[in-house]
């Protein structure tokens, strides 16, 4: 299982925010929301399109190519055209650093 | 040419200035990288949300990371090429990190005229030669930023030129190996001029089976009216490899190209794929065989251009995916006015062994003539359980069934592959990479 790596600081994200980030191999976005922080991968399921160019409202995310939706939480899609859920990955706070662990496929 | 060893990663006028003053080109070949790199500096990377590039993500790509500019002397190969296992070739050339590491060349072949090696070299011994062909016909050196750069910026590189009715009835090897982080920006052209015949086997590998590198290439090949050449093209790259290429063929009247493709490696390939039928009575068969594993990512775009009557292409592009890897496949048969009596044919087949991986298909046609036979056609599927089942009731583990299944999946390739040694390097590859999903 991978470790968890440094990725950024609270206080870098506004609340509600996202931000994009490399990790490891790919890249995620990164969500807060409530001062809770959320992470997942950056790409649509349905067709590539960019979830961290999209608009984020609530618990959704909103893929600016086709406007799926995603629960941010779960990774669950929520409406088509996207009919496969996003990878989501682990996220942790320690003092005032955010760490993320890449869960595997 | 100076061999010092500074080498620059940044990509600015300055670098390329120094990397020009380093090389000893001829005017006209001076004159044609400055081109190319003012239309480099003019041009942004391909854009997210453009066609072409929308399923090929290269956002964490960082070309200047890795040493384009050099003018490095290339160390010998550690790493073993396959194609050339049990064949009396006519010659060999062999590239290390985007430069000319050795070249083997039969005399009885140069004795009829027949040019082959380096094209580093053989753009300055062959001046005119290589001026008339080197990216003036068939590579669009504007077609993306990608293109432009490799215009710029090419070394190395593999050259072969058979004159008017020479047979060479032993094949050429051409290989392009990486060590870890270098990059290639190789670039192969093959001039058969009428009545000739060759056959061509290129590698490109990597030193370890993991290996970070960046290769920005590109081919050109051009047969002339009644010749005939079989090209194999095998990409063995280490894993962590970007690599993003241009491949391009003109095939003239009563010529004919059969071109194997074979991708295994790499992180991320990104090819363009055109050839151009451009003579009556041309043809192109196209034989493509894939297969990804891990987060591997391959797109293929490929064009069968139909510019003069009676030409016949048959493009057959064959994907096995596992773990969550990606193939896209995107095709397009255009056909032009006059172009009467085309018989176009493309194909694409998919095999996923997991779920997890994920293969995009997409075929097009463009047709502006009224007389023509063009057809395209795609599958998408599992391996069937039943299958398996069966299999394993007669005797086979999961593993052994799956690996049969999937050498029956490729088959009809391997049919359609002329070159034993082909066939054979092919075959072990897909099947050492087959793993049991039970």
């Amino acid at each position: 299982m991978p470790d968890f790596v440094k990725v950024a600081q609270v206080g870098d994200l506004p609340d509600p925010g996202k931000m994009i980030l490399p990790v490891a191999d790919r890249l995620v976005v990164l969500f807060c929301l409530d001062q809770q922080f959320y992470c997942m991968d950056d790409i649509c399921t349905h067709d590539g399109g960019t979830l961290g160019d999209g608009e984020l409202a609530a618990c959704q995310i909103t893929c600016p190519r086709h406007g799926a939706k995603f629960d941010i939480r779960t990774g669950e899609a929520l409406t088509m055209p996207a009919t496969e859920n996003n990878l989501t990955h682990e996220v942790k706070v320690e003092g005032t650093d955010i760490l993320v662990r890449l869960c595997e496929d | 040419m100076n061999l010092d060893t500074t080498v620059t990663t940044e990509l600015n006028q300055a670098a390329f200035d120094a990397f020009l003053e380093m090389r000893e080109d001829p005017g006209w070949l001076q004159q044609q990288r400055r081109e190319a790199w003012a239309t480099f500096s003019q041009m942004q990377w391909p854009a997210r949300n453009s066609e072409e590039w929308s399923r090929t993500d290269i956002r964490l790509l960082n070309v200047e990371q890795y040493p384009l500019l050099t003018a490095s002397p290339a160390a010998t190969l550690a790493a073993q090429p396959q194609l050339n296992q049990g064949v009396d070739l006519a010659g060999q050339s062999v590239c290390r990190d985007g430069h000319s590491a050795q070249v083997d060349f039969q005399q009885k072949w140069a004795e009829q005229g027949v040019i082959f090696g380096s094209l580093d070299q053989l753009a300055t011994e062959h001046e005119a030669l290589v001026k008339d062909h080197l990216m003036t016909r068939a590579m669009n050196r504007q077609y993306d930023r990608f293109a432009a750069l490799h215009a710029a910026c090419w070394t190395g590189g593999h050259f072969l030129y058979v004159p008017r009715g020479v047979v060479v009835d032993e094949p050429f090897h051409m290989v392009s190996a990486l060590s870890d982080g270098q990059a290639d920006l190789g670039h192969t052209l093959c001039i058969l001029e009428e009545g000739a015949e060759a056959t061509v086997l290129t590698e490109t590998l990597s030193e370890e089976a993991d290996d970070d590198g960046f290769h920005c290439g590109a081919v050109e090949l051009l047969v002339a009216p009644n010749s005939h050449l079989r090209y194999v093209n095998l990409q063995n790259w280490g894993s962590r490899v970007w690599h993003l290429a241009h491949h391009n063929a003109i095939v003239e009247q009563d010529a004919s190209l059969q071109w194997t493709v074979a991708a295994m490696g790499s992180r991320l390939a990104k090819v363009n794929q055109h050839v151009a039928l451009t003579g009556k009575g041309a043809d192109a068969q196209v034989n493509g065989v894939m297969f990804t594993e891990q987060r591997q990512h391959m797109c293929y775009q490929t064009l069968q251009h139909h510019v003069a009557a009676h030409g016949h292409s048959d493009f057959l592009y064959k994907a096995a995916l596992q773990d969550r890897s990606r193939t896209v496949w995107r095709g397009m048969i255009k056909v032009d006015a006059q172009a009467q009596q085309t018989d176009g044919y493309q194909r694409n087949d998919n095999l996923l062994l997991n779920d997890g991986a994920r293969a995009d298909s997409i075929p097009g046609l463009e047709i502006e003539a009224d007389d023509v036979r063009c057809t395209h056609g795609s599958t998408t599927g599992r391996v069937d359980e039943e299958l398996l089942f069966y299999a394993q009731c007669r005797g086979f583990t999961r593993t052994e069934a799956m690996r049969v299944i999937v050498t029956g999946f490729f088959q009809q390739i391997f049919d359609r592959v002329t070159i034993e040694s082909v066939r054979n390097a092919l075959g072990e590859a897909i099947a050492q990479r087959v793993r049991d999903y039970a």
